[in-house]
């Protein structure tokens, strides 16, 4: 080498206190993802902890939401959120399937790049559009052409009927289940899609060349080897549909009462975004807060379980 | 006898199979019917309200008539909070990025804060603009109001001087608003970058490593070089993301019907205007909201397309 | 006679002379985590002179050569115990300045792996690291490694064009100017023509018989022929250990053990 031994020693000794700088920066940069997270839960519980300690338990069974009076019970945005968080998956996840299906084995090759590039593009579309087209399009079209019927008709039909029991004015948790629905679409698709293309080409072919109908090899050979990652793709649209704001707000009514699918209710998400800043009682603040805490809590579990089940695939590919 | 039997057992295979790819494909359709509809109602509602006015005049006052006022305060502010947000978290999110793959790629810790970025990824962006809310103004509000009192009475000194600085700083301000938005940005890029850079070969590192140069200059010159594009993408899809949020600006940025570009007051945005006047009974603001959902909708499709056609092209330069 | 035979008659002209040992391992161990990969390894690579280590897959042969530059140490899992002597020192103490191994004992690799720069700059990159060269230096430098590489005619219009639009042979032989560019005293090749079309090869092979010169040149190769053309002496390992090395003629015309003729005569492997 043409540098002297001792040039190259004092080389190593600086290049030896980058290498440390660096390394601990970086370092430092990945430990401040974790203080995103554990952030945001704890300052959550904490600016909750007065609601918690003035209601008890009474926080999660009582609807009464009276902010004039600051009597806080949150039943109502808890039940609102699960309801069309619900109605939501219910809707999106069998025909997410049908469209991951359709893309990976149904469509014709040429077709199918286009189609999927169109489905992801989709997702990247933002909540507040769904949100306004669901109040000026979808809410009018349905208080003129669906609800009447639905509310007279089903509302005879025992058990379920008191569910549609209400004013055919269009808004509610049925039409944001909608469109949430629609909004979870391109999300849950996307996620099957990938998942159903990680099965080996080899297992499918073995199938076919026995005689298998396209049907048969999807419900015997795709869907068994991927189904903890499309469990784990539902609960990550699941995830997503409990936390969003913009796309029911518009359309829940901002009622924070319980209510049958067919009237004005609400949403934690909702409730949080109507209230929060008009909200100057420290009581009022912390229910908010409260609420947000279990919210929080609750997307963390059921995004938790997704990532499970989704890495469980991935550990079967090697990854 | 045979042969019938396995006839009519073919037949309903067939059956089946043809029902299921019906099936399949009418949900796609459908997934894609709708998806079409909320694009043709945002370019056909948005259309007619768009103008050379919208970029050149501010938001006009609730009940001005028709054709009266733009949304530029609106425009530039969200081109502030964004450029800043991503300012703010790109960095962070590539050296986070950077401490996964190069660093912890095998560890437990590596492992656990892959997992907690994930489900920040998908966590609640209304929780996030909570978050920042209570470290950014409601702590330093209160922080500030308790000094206040302890310090009443005895003018002057230091403590009365934080205590009034903190209580100015805590109101709603841009600068939080671009806070907020980069929670959101921080896990895109840093997943992506975390990717990208296990997608350089290991051989590229031990080239380098075997000249003498450190792992820091082997890191910085080279691989990030070698993942560039890859980590650029992350960085547009993250911006394309956050352009359209509209809950985590509710309590930070909140909003502003005047021409502000302070980071330290309320900054007039994008999202927040158009769900104010949405929600609105007039037909001038509702009309300027669908203007304003028709360009973030652009923006973002036109910023996915342009990073997913980058990536695209370093994945085939690979192969 | 085997074909390998035939070869090392041909091609061996007149043996080198003797040399002075470049490198000498002393009982050389090394482990994946708790297994034992290399037992006991005591070989010695002479001056200037081309030494190749053979062996059926997974004998350890790379293993071997990559512990010779210390790029194991990069993997937690790995450990080397043992001595390696360069110059009177021994490498693998941990107070042996990591930069010193690595400018003295160079490496290229089984699939060539330009850095994303100019052809220039990825010569000039490792230079650039030890010493602070003016432009007109460094161009000097750059030349110089590319005409050891045999690169220099084919590249020399084109020097600050991406390195990745050359053909596979010639980021091969980039990557050779990159390693010379540092003036080491030893050269280690991980399998380097296995990746490349047999023109391509035979330019390398070309190249290391020029390097020599030069340099100590360490090669690990998998190809038989290969080793019996190029080398002057050879090393044959098996499952880890290093069973016998000397000059290439003796190892393939009048191998001492069993098991080095077995795989000679392509019994196995």
């Amino acid at each position: 080498m043409a540098v002297s031994a001792d040039h190259l020693d004092r080389l190593a000794r600086g290049d030896a206190r980058a290498d440390r700088m660096f390394r601990w920066s970086v370092a430092a940069a990945g430990f401040f993802v974790l203080i995103g997270l554990v952030g945001a839960a704890v300052t959550m519980a904490w600016g909750g902890r007065e609601a918690f300690a003035t209601f008890g338990l009474s926080f999660f069974t009582s609807d009464h939401w009276d902010p004039g009076n600051l009597v806080f019970g949150g039943l109502a945005p808890i039940v609102g959120t699960l309801i069309t968080a619900g109605i939501a998956l219910l809707i999106a996840v069998p025909v997410s399937f049908g469209i991951a299906i359709f893309l990976t084995e149904v469509a014709p090759p040429w077709l199918r790049n286009p189609v999927g590039t169109a489905i992801e593009l989709l997702a990247g579309i933002p909540s507040i559009i769904y949100g306004m087209w669901g109040l000026f399009v979808l809410v009018p079209f349905l208080a003129e052409h669906v609800y009447p019927t639905l509310s007279q008709t089903v509302s005879q039909w025992p058990i379920i009927g008191p569910w549609f029991d209400g004013p055919p004015i269009g808004i509610g948790m049925l039409t944001a289940g909608i469109v949430l629905s629609i909004m979870v679409i391109p999300f849950i698709a996307s996620v099957m899609r990938e998942v159903f293309l990680t099965v080996p080409n080899r297992l499918k072919e073995s199938a076919y060349a026995l005689g298998s109908t396209t049907f048969e090899v999807v419900w015997n050979i795709v869907l068994p080897y991927t189904r903890s990652a499309v469990i784990g793709g539902v609960f990550l649209g699941l995830g997503r549909a409990l936390g969003e704001t913009m796309a029911v707000t518009f359309v829940l009514g901002n009622a924070n009462r319980l209510a049958n699918l067919l009237e004005p209710s609400s949403s934690i998400a909702a409730t949080i975004a109507n209230e929060f800043g008009e909200a100057f009682a420290d009581l009022h603040r912390s229910s908010l807060l409260a609420l947000g805490f279990v919210l929080f809590m609750v997307t963390f579990v059921v995004l938790s379980i997704a990532k499970l089940m989704l890495m469980s695939l991935q550990r079967r590919e090697g990854n | 006898m045979d042969v019938i039997v396995s006839e009519r057992l073919y037949r309903r295979r067939r059956l089946t199979n043809g029902l299921a790819l019906v099936l399949s494909g009418i949900a796609a359709i459908v997934g894609l019917f709708f998806l079409g509809w909320i694009l043709f109602t945002t370019l056909d509602r948005g259309i007619d309200g768009l103008s050379l006015a919208m970029f050149t005049e501010m938001t006009p006052p609730p009940g001005a008539p028709m054709g009266v006022g733009g949304l530029l305060n609106a425009i530039v502010g969200s081109i502030v909070m964004c450029v800043m947000a991503v300012l703010m978290a790109a960095p962070i999110g590539i050296a986070a990025g950077t401490y996964l793959a190069e660093y912890a790629n095998y560890s437990k810790t590596g492992a656990v804060i892959r997992f907690i970025n994930d489900i920040l990824l998908s966590a609640p962006s209304i929780v996030l603009g909570l978050f920042v809310f209570v470290v950014l103004i409601g702590m330093p509000r209160q922080i500030g109001n308790a000094l206040q009192d302890t310090t009443a009475g005895q003018a002057g000194g230091w403590l009365e001087g934080m205590a009034n600085w903190l209580i100015d700083i805590s109101g709603f301000s841009g600068f939080a608003g671009a806070v907020a938005l980069g929670f959101i940005v921080l896990p895109v890029v840093v997943r992506t970058t975390d990717e990208m850079l296990r997608l350089v070969p290991i051989q590229m590192r031990e080239a380098a490593l075997s000249l003498g140069i450190p792992q820091w200059k082997v890191i910085s010159k080279v691989l990030y070089r070698a993942a560039l594009s890859g980590i650029l993408t992350g960085v547009m899809l993250g911006l394309a993301r956050i352009s359209g949020e509209t809950a985590p600006l509710l309590f930070t940025a909140f909003n502003n019907s005047f021409w502000n570009i302070d980071l330290g007051a309320p900054m007039a945005n994008l999202p927040v205007t158009i769900y104010q006047f949405a929600m609105s009974p007039f037909e001038n603001w509702q009309s300027l909201a669908w203007a304003g959902a028709f360009l973030i909708t652009c923006f973002v499709l036109l910023v996915s397309v342009l990073a997913r056609t980058l990536l695209l092209r370093k994945k085939m330069s690979h192969d | 006679m085997t074909n390998v035979q035939i070869a090392v008659h041909t091609n061996a002209a007149t043996p080198e002379p003797a040399s002075a040992a470049k490198l000498t391992t002393r009982n050389l161990n090394f482990y994946y985590d708790d297994f034992l990969a290399l037992k006991d390894i005591n070989m010695v690579v002479p001056e200037k002179r081309v030494t190749a280590l053979i062996g059926p897959s997974g004998c350890g042969k790379s293993t071997l050569l990559r512990i010779f530059n210390k790029i194991y140490a990069i993997y937690p899992k790995q450990r080397a115990e043992g001595e390696i002597i360069l110059d009177g020192q021994n490498l693998l103490d941990p107070r042996y300045p990591i930069n010193r191994l690595r400018s003295k004992v160079g490496m290229v690799f089984q699939k060539p792996v330009p850095f994303p720069m100019s052809i220039y700059d990825n010569v000039a990159y490792g230079i650039s690291h030890y010493e602070q060269l003016k432009r007109p230096a460094m161009d000097e430098r750059v030349e110089g490694a590319l005409r050891q590489a045999a690169l220099w005619d084919e590249v020399k219009d084109k020097l600050k064009q991406n390195a990745l639009g050359l053909s596979g042979g010639q980021q091969q032989r980039l990557c050779i100017a990159r390693a010379v560019a540092l003036k080491p005293d030893v050269i280690l090749f991980d399998e380097p023509t296995s990746a490349l079309d047999p023109i391509a090869t035979g330019k390398i092979e070309q190249l290391i018989a020029e390097l020599k010169r030069q340099f100590t040149i360490l090669i690990v190769t998998h190809n038989m022929q290969q080793a019996a053309r190029c080398s002057d002496y050879t090393a044959f390992m098996y499952l880890g250990e290093m069973v016998e090395h000397g000059s290439t003629q003796q190892i393939f015309t009048k191998p001492s053990k069993q098991q080095t003729e077995d795989y000679i005569t392509g019994r196995f492997g």
